[in-house]
């Protein structure tokens, strides 16, 4: 044993050779880290993601993450929806009409060219419909937009392609904008991570985890944009983003709450969102539609729009938000009456409905703003008007499963917190889904409600408007599934040099051609 | 000391089992990734194609199994969120991580052990005092309030340094000060402690009335003695540092293992997950052994078991 009073000596070699060479190793290690990125300069406008695309493929451009990268700034697709309109205009195709029931037929425009410089043709329109929708590499596009629609695609000539598809479908054209054309020369049996587009903008490099750099494609068949690169870094935190702008380190940042501080930054914008509670109307006592009305009454929807939500929002009666075809602009907003949500409460209680039952809220952390807090109020308010409420908290994975069809078995009646986009512009992409007897988010529907639902859908022009119009009033008179809160709004942080005007859409999408220098 | 080392390695080996297991079916228990990866108006039959897949609608031991199967061939499988094979994701975060612990762990040894040696050398002084209210409000300090605060006060107020980011060299201040601050003040106040005992034992009396200089009694005779504790304790918090990196990579857009892991959890991106998780583990076993190595160096009494 060696003796404490003599200090140990060392028994082999220090190693610190090695040490150093670790620590050497280590920092110059570190530069690679450093100096993986590249700093912007003036003819560059940067902008802040909350999260990395986790792939650019564009038969995936439906993904936010991707979708705001991709779309018409990589690639293009035939037509595209006008936000404020709600009309399609012309993109790589000129001019669209429907030939039959079941067709349309396109017209490309000319002297378009892909990234790698080969000609843009009707072979390429239909091997990029196809490829998103029949080729089984699981395209986000085609389980969003198109379901069990089955479509074909064929080039008639160089510069026309025609598109049937089996059952008749008045927003075909609608559908298709989601479509990214790509050239022949794509995969076609597994997705690609860094597509060539027509847009103008191709990719210049891509380092994963770090940032992006897009560069302008100098042969794009349209007007160039102001910025020669678009560099696109990525933060969660938004309170980083703002920082991000507020120290001139990013031109543009995306997807800020109230609570991130970008100040004088701050734009904001409604972003096609709407807020509500989906109720479970087959489920007593959520069964007795003077239930369902006494909710409606009893949440004060301006209150949380004013406090909660920061005023980010307005106070909504319907799922779909102006600008959306089928927007029903006679619909209002429930007022706030707790002395009616009581009656009908009491009322319900007097015929022997089962008032007393627990109602659980399902809600979704992060699904907006303070979401938590605002299931809390929503909570305190159906408590005064007599329900016993409890409020319960998911991450998003075990939230989808309160969400979709099947859903969970002796659940008890619930309320789930839910938000909708609209981001087609159609209500058909919401009715069905939400509101009919078997739409994979409808926990009730009805025969009634069914039934104007499909004629609604096979309707076009104004009709189609006026139907969708009749179907969601049916919804909110006579039906009363939900209680719906509010059309939400974004916020968007824009440096003093750069210019950009966010729309319905900028959450989803975003033009670089629409971001110029200020003044 | 290889029968000693071969011992480490085979006990350690059934916690790595059970860490590889508890992800894999932890994982599987928290609902079905058709749910988050498909949009949610995709059909029914969709879902199903998309389990089939990727082999979600095995019964469980099945994919197990197959798990077990592609591991033996180093096959880590792909991710399911950017369809590139996981192991390429997590070799491409781990280095960032390592990188950051490695400096910040650098940097929180050597002060403590200058900052420690000082406050002990005389307890009580006003150094001592200053040294421990600062290593205490610095163990205590919430990383995530630093962060933002280092963010709001040097980047934005200040314009000194950059918000975020991997982008130069100033990068580096911001992410590493932040996860250097609790380690720092934990061993600056475990290196005070163990050194206040090592300078009162009675060998450090022998070797200065030997004649021993003072920088020779701190540095060579005490120092050594009180390695063995902030050994154990800088070990720990290296092992937090590899793992736990997770505010920090997710304030400062710092690419590393803790944040994929995290993102991975969140998006049932299975195969990442269990890389990750398996080169994590992986990592801290071999990092515990060096430590277990170094502390047989450091202590003949270890050592001395260590070789019986």
């Amino acid at each position: 044993m060696t003796s404490p009073l003599h200090p140990p000596v060392s028994t082999g070699p220090p190693g610190r050779r090695a040490a150093a060479l670790a620590v050497v190793v280590l920092l110059t290690g570190g530069c690679t880290v450093a100096n993986s990125g590249a700093a912007a300069d003036a003819g560059t406008v940067q902008i802040v993601l909350p999260e990395e695309p986790p792939t650019l493929e564009p038969c995936d451009a439906s993904l936010t993450a991707t979708g705001r990268v991709v779309r018409s700034n990589i690639t293009e697709p035939l037509a595209e929806r006008v936000p404020e309109t709600g009309e399609l205009e012309p993109k790589l195709a000129t001019g669209w009409k429907r030939t039959s029931p079941t067709t349309w037929r396109f017209t490309l425009r000319k002297g378009v060219t892909f990234h790698d410089g080969t000609a843009f043709t009707a072979k390429d329109a239909a091997f990029s419909i196809d490829r998103t929708l029949d080729s089984g590499i699981e395209c986000n596009v085609d389980g969003y937009v198109f379901g069990d629609s089955r479509i074909t695609a064929s080039a008639v000539d160089a510069t026309t392609v025609e598109v049937t598809s089996k059952e008749p479908d008045p927003i075909l054209p609608l559908r298709l904008s989601f479509v990214e054309m790509v050239p022949t020369s794509t995969d076609a049996d597994s997705r690609v991570r860094e597509p060539v587009g027509t847009g103008p903008y191709r990719i210049e490099k891509w380092n994963q985890g770090i940032n992006l750099r897009l560069a302008q494609y100098g042969s794009y068949w349209g007007k160039a944009p102001d910025y020669k690169t678009a560099l696109y870094t990525w933060r969660a935190e938004g309170s980083v983003r703002a920082a991000m702008v507020s120290s001139g380190e990013a031109d543009v940042a995306v997807g800020l709450a109230p609570a991130d501080g970008a100040g004088d930054h701050a734009v904001e914008y409604p972003n096609n969102e709407t807020s509500y509670l989906r109720m479970d109307a087959d489920k007593p006592p959520l069964d007795d539609i003077r239930v369902r009305k006494a909710i409606n009454y009893a949440i004060d929807k301006k209150g949380l729009v004013a406090s909660v939500f920061a005023g980010l929002g307005k106070p909504a009666g319907q799922l779909v938000p102006d600008g959306v075809t089928g927007y029903n602009p006679d619909i209002k907003s429930w007022p706030h009456d707790m002395k009616r949500a009581k009656s009908l409460i009491a009322a319900a209680r007097a015929d022997g409905v089962p008032v007393d039952t627990k109602i659980t809220i399902i809600g979704r952390n992060g699904i907006y703003p303070k979401a938590a807090e605002t299931m809390e109020v929503v909570q305190n308010e159906l408590r005064e008007a007599g329900l016993d409420v409890k409020v319960k908290m998911l991450d998003v994975n075990a939230w989808t499963e309160y969400l979709l069809r099947p859903f969970p078995k002796d659940a008890g009646p619930t309320l789930l917190q839910a938000q909708h986009g609209n981001q087609a512009g159609d209500a058909a992409f919401t009715m069905e889904q939400i509101y009919g007897s078997k739409g994979a988010q409808s926990s009730y529907g009805t025969p009634g409600l069914d039934r104007r639902i499909q004629r609604a859908e096979h309707a076009a022009g104004r009709e189609r408007q006026a139907r969708f119009a009749e179907a969601l009033a049916y919804q909110s008179k006579k039906v009363v599934r939900d209680a719906v809160l509010a059309h939400m709004k974004s916020i968007i942080a824009l440096a003093p040099d750069v210019s950009y005007k966010p729309d319905s859409a900028s959450g989803d999408e975003m033009h670089l051609a629409e971001i110029h220098p200020a003044g | 000391m290889l029968t000693y080392l071969r011992r480490r390695i085979l006990s350690s080996a059934i916690p790595l089992l059970v860490v590889v297991l508890g992800v894999f079916f932890l994982a599987r228990l928290t609902g079905d990734p058709a749910n988050l990866y498909l949009p949610l108006s995709a059909t029914q039959k969709m879902r199903e194609a998309f389990s089939a897949q990727h082999g979600f609608d095995d019964p469980l031991l099945v994919q197990f199994g197959d798990y077990l199967a592609q591991l033996a061939h180093l096959d880590f499988g792909e991710s399911l969120r950017t369809a590139q094979p996981a192991a390429e994701a997590v070799l491409r975060a781990f280095p960032a991580t390592l990188q950051l612990a490695g400096v910040t762990l650098l940097l929180a040894v050597a002060g403590a052990v200058v900052v420690g040696s000082l406050a002990a050398y005389r307890p009580n002084s006003p150094a001592d005092r200053i040294a421990s209210f600062l290593s205490s409000t610095a163990a205590s300090t919430p990383d995530f309030w630093f962060a933002i605060m280092g963010v709001l006060v040097f980047a934005v107020t200040l314009d000194w340094l950059p918000t975020s980011g991997t982008v130069g060299s100033a990068a580096w201040v911001l992410p590493v000060a932040t996860l250097l601050i609790r380690p720092f003040g934990v061993l600056v106040q475990v290196v005070r402690g163990a050194m206040v005992t090592a300078l009162s034992e009675p060998y450090i009396k022998v070797a200065r009335s030997k004649g021993a200089g003072e920088r020779r009694v701190i540095f060579k005779h005490a120092l050594r003695n009180a390695g063995a504790p902030t050994l154990t304790v800088a070990g720990d918090l290296a092992v937090g540092l590899i793992n736990g990196a997770v505010v920090v990579e997710t304030i400062f857009g710092w690419p590393g293992i803790g944040k994929l892991m995290i993102d991975s959890i969140l998006q049932r991106d299975f195969a990442v997950l269990q890389a990750a998780v398996l080169l994590t583990a992986l990592t801290i076993f071999a990092l515990n052994l060096l430590i277990d190595v170094c502390y047989v160096l450091l202590d003949p009494r270890v050592r001395q078991g260590a070789m019986a």
